[in-house]
Formats: structure tokens, C-alpha cells, sequence
């Protein structure tokens, strides 16, 4: 009888712990947005990736965002509370990385952008040895240059 | 004892997997139901150029209305009302094509409205959102009550500014999986012919500089636009719309933008990594240019709001 309700109990953890846990988006934009600071709110993006069937890794999730020039832009990350990894944040101009949230072996939860060439650029989300996991990440305007200012 | 506990578990599963089956089965209605009830202009045609997934990973960000809101404000530039769309005139909107661009248009005139904390007149702007949303079947993203709240308490003006941004782009994202990106197409083109209305209204008050740069740069976004709406020709009440955006684009092959490369910088700030991006653009446009871009816009946009 007691192997039962143990047996019962393990196996009930053990189905938890292997489930993705569903997040909770309202509350991390909620948190993403306090720690947006003083900017003008632009977008947020939602990134929720999942390992594949069989245990492959999760991939990544690529949002396509316009800049303009002349202005500073701030791009935040709230990781969701299962994550086993934190997100990785990564800012695009085609190919070409431009900007990453993890640098020098630390993991930023924020970085800025001065843009000085309006175009469309590419937010990519990803997790570390493609683990899964879920986050909220917020664009604002944190400052229009004008001419003279800033290096413009 | 025993049997007891087999029987819970078994409850729990079949409600866990109950739960999921009626989760999917209602979400499967309600698409079902949502695509029966496409508005009348918007019903698809032939298939689509453009896969659905790239039209919204083109279109996600084509205009924000308050980076244009705040630029306008920076010049000086007093607030005019007149130059925003009449509410008045959703009564003229009686197809789903122009509720869709002038949804769009009025999320422009909100981000002017909202960046100069205009309260008083916020509502009527509101109350337009609202109809012309609920006319194209995206209402339920606008909280009309609460926006209403917010607008009246001067106190909460960033809030209602953030609010009905993410409302906006809830909906944007909501067409697109729906795979209603047509009207998606439509609410974007709105808001960017409005918000370079109000633009070319403030630049020839006042020639500002930045704002006549901000103009240029368009450039490379008419052709993304034109390439996207293009995508519906099939519609007939996509082909004005299409020919404006080809007249414009033919208007501004006479801007130039340049790009000069060099090393980004990176500066540690507050605890932030900030980049400094190294290519910089550099747009030239004559004012004979600017001219006749503005007058072209100014044609699109009276089309739009008509």
C-alpha cells in the first residue's frame, strides 16, 4: 500500500517536472514593461520555445523590428520563472550581429540601440544549449537626436 | 484504499486530457466562425504571392506612431487638431477596406493625440477606434472602458499611451495569425500615410530638418509597403491604393540615401550595454522633391480619409 501512494506520488512528480510549464505572458510584459524604464513603449515580443519531439533543441524565434535613425532605442528581457536557462536576446542587421544581451560571459537583461540608419533589423530570441523556456521582451524609445547631438 | 487512488488518477487525466480536447475544440469554432464572418470587400480571393508568414514578418513594425509622434512634438510645433481625421467621418465607412486603413489612420492621430497629452479630445478618438474595430471584428483588443478611465486622469496619460499601443499591435499580430494579413496590410498603410500627413504638415510649418530626414527615409519603407499591398491586387479595393503607393515610389527614386560604415562603439551605462551603431544614413532630398512627395501624400491621404 505505502509502495503505491509512493509510487503514485513519484510518478506524479516526475510527469511535473517533465512538462513544459505553461507561462504566464501577462505577468512577465507586466514585469517587462516596470523594467522598461522611462521610454516611450514601442512593441513587446512574446518568445515561448519548446524542444522538439524526440529532445531536440528548441530553435530560435526571429522578430523583424524597424529603426529609425537619430534615435536610442532600449530592448528589455524578463525570463520566465521554469527557465532553466536565461534568454538569450540578439539584434540583427541581416547577418550581422550588431548587439547581444550576453557579453563577456555576463548575461544583460537590457541593452540599448543608437541606430543611425533607419531600416529593418531582426530580434532573435534563443536558449542556451537550445534548452526551453519562456520570455517577454519589450522595444521603447528611450531618445530622439537632433542634428548636433549624440554624434548626429 | 487502493481502488480509491487508481480512480482519482484517472479522473485527473481524462480531465486534464478533456480540458485540452474542448481548449481546441472552441478555439477551432471560433476560427471557423471568424473566417465565415470576413467583411465584405476583405473576402480572399485568389491565393496569395507572398506566404502569409512573410507578409507579417515584414509588416510587424512598419510604423509606430509614436516615434513619428514624438518627432513632431520636438520640433515645437503647436498641437492642430485640424489637420487630425474628422471621428466624425466613420459614418462615410461602410466596407471593410475603409475601416481597416482608417483604423489605422485614427491609431496615428491617437499617438499625436497622446503625445501631447490632449485628454479633452482623446475619447472621440477612442469611441472612433472602437467602431471602426468592432466593424472589422478585432473590437475585443480595444478596453474601451478602461482607455476611457485612463484618458480622463491626466495622471495615467502614459499608461493610456502604452495601453492603446499594445492594444494595436495585439490586434496586428491576432489578424495575422488569423490569417487575415489584408486587413493587417491596411491598418499599417492607415497609420503610415497618416503619420506622414501629419509630418509633411508640420514640415511645411516649419522646414524642420529632422522631420524632412524622418520623410526621406520612407523610402525604403514605401517599397516594402508597395510590395505587401501588392500582394492583394486581386481585390479591386486594393488598386487605387497600389497605384498611389506606385506613383510614390516613382517620386522617390529621386531621394537619395547613402550609407557611410564604419565601427560600432559600445558603452556600459547604468549597468546596460548600449551599442552605437556605426553606419550611419544620410538622406538628400530637394525641396522641389520634397514638394511633390508631400503633394502626393497629401492625395493618398485625403483618398484614405474620404
Amino acid at each position: 500500500m505505502r509502495k503505491l501512494i509512493f509510487t503514485f506520488l513519484l510518478l506524479l512528480g516526475v510527469g511535473f517536472s517533465g512538462t513544459y510549464a505553461q507561462c504566464n505572458h501577462e505577468a512577465l510584459l507586466k514585469d517587462a514593461l516596470t523594467q522598461m524604464g522611462d521610454g516611450q513603449y514601442i512593441k513587446d515580443f512574446i518568445v515561448d520555445l519548446k524542444n522538439e519531439k524526440g529532445g531536440g533543441p528548441s530553435g530560435t524565434v526571429k522578430y523583424s523590428v524597424i529603426l529609425n535613425s537619430r534615435s536610442q532605442y532600449k530592448f528589455n528581457v524578463v525570463n520566465g520563472a521554469g527557465n532553466s536557462e536565461k534568454v538569450h536576446m540578439q539584434l540583427f542587421d541581416g547577418d550581422k550581429l550588431l548587439v547581444s544581451n550576453k557579453a563577456q560571459g555576463k548575461m544583460y537583461s537590457a541593452f540599448g540601440f543608437v541606430c543611425r540608419s533607419t531600416k529593418v533589423y531582426s530580434l532573435v530570441f534563443s536558449f542556451p544549449e537550445g534548452s526551453e523556456g519562456c520570455a517577454r521582451a519589450v522595444l521603447s524609445l528611450q531618445r530622439q537626436f537632433a542634428a548636433g547631438e549624440g554624434g548626429f | 484504499m487502493i481502488r480509491n487512488l487508481i480512480f482519482a488518477l484517472l479522473i485527473l487525466t481524462g480531465a486534464g486530457f478533456l480540458s485540452s480536447c474542448a481548449g481546441n475544440s472552441e478555439k477551432e469554432n471560433a476560427e471557423q466562425e471568424d473566417e465565415l464572418a470576413l467583411p465584405d470587400s476583405l473576402t480572399g480571393e485568389a491565393p496569395l504571392k507572398l506566404s502569409e508568414e512573410i507578409i507579417g514578418d515584414v509588416i510587424q513594425n512598419i510604423s509606430s506612431p509614436v516615434e513619428m509622434a514624438n518627432l513632431i512634438k520636438s520640433t515645437g510645433v503647436d498641437f492642430s487638431q485640424q489637420i487630425l481625421n474628422n471621428p466624425e467621418n466613420i459614418s462615410n465607412y461602410s466596407t471593410s477596406f475603409k475601416r481597416a486603413l482608417n483604423l489605422g489612420v485614427f491609431s496615428a492621430d491617437l499617438g499625436y493625440i497622446n503625445s501631447y497629452d490632449k485628454s479633452n479630445i482623446v475619447v472621440s478618438y477612442l469611441l472612433a477606434v472602437k467602431n471602426l474595430s468592432d466593424g472589422i471584428r478585432v473590437g475585443q483588443f480595444f478596453d474601451f472602458e478602461s482607455l476611457k478611465r485612463m484618458a480622463t486622469n491626466s495622471s495615467n496619460l502614459d499608461s493610456l499611451m502604452q495601453m492603446s499601443v499594445s492594444s494595436f499591435n495585439q490586434m496586428d499580430a491576432y489578424l495575422r495569425q488569423q490569417n487575415r494579413s489584408n486587413v493587417s496590410a491596411l491598418v499599417i498603410t492607415g497609420a503610415w500615410v497618416e503619420g506622414l500627413y501629419i509630418a509633411s504638415n508640420v514640415i511645411e510649418k516649419t522646414n524642420d530638418e529632422e522631420l524632412i530626414n524622418r520623410l526621406g527615409e520612407q523610402k525604403e519603407i514605401v517599397d516594402i509597403l508597395y510590395i505587401i499591398l501588392r500582394n492583394y491586387e486581386q481585390n479591386s479595393s486594393f488598386k487605387l491604393l497600389i497605384d498611389h503607393l506606385s506613383d510614390l515610389k516613382a517620386l522617390y527614386k529621386q531621394v537619395k540615401i547613402t550609407k557611410e560604415v564604419g565601427e560600432p562603439k559600445t558603452i556600459e551605462e547604468d549597468g546596460m550595454l548600449i551599442i552605437v551603431q556605426a553606419e550611419v544614413s544620410h538622406v538628400e532630398i530637394s525641396s522641389e522633391t520634397l514638394g511633390t512627395i508631400i503633394e502626393k501624400i497629401k492625395e493618398i491621404r485625403a483618398d484614405v480619409i474620404e
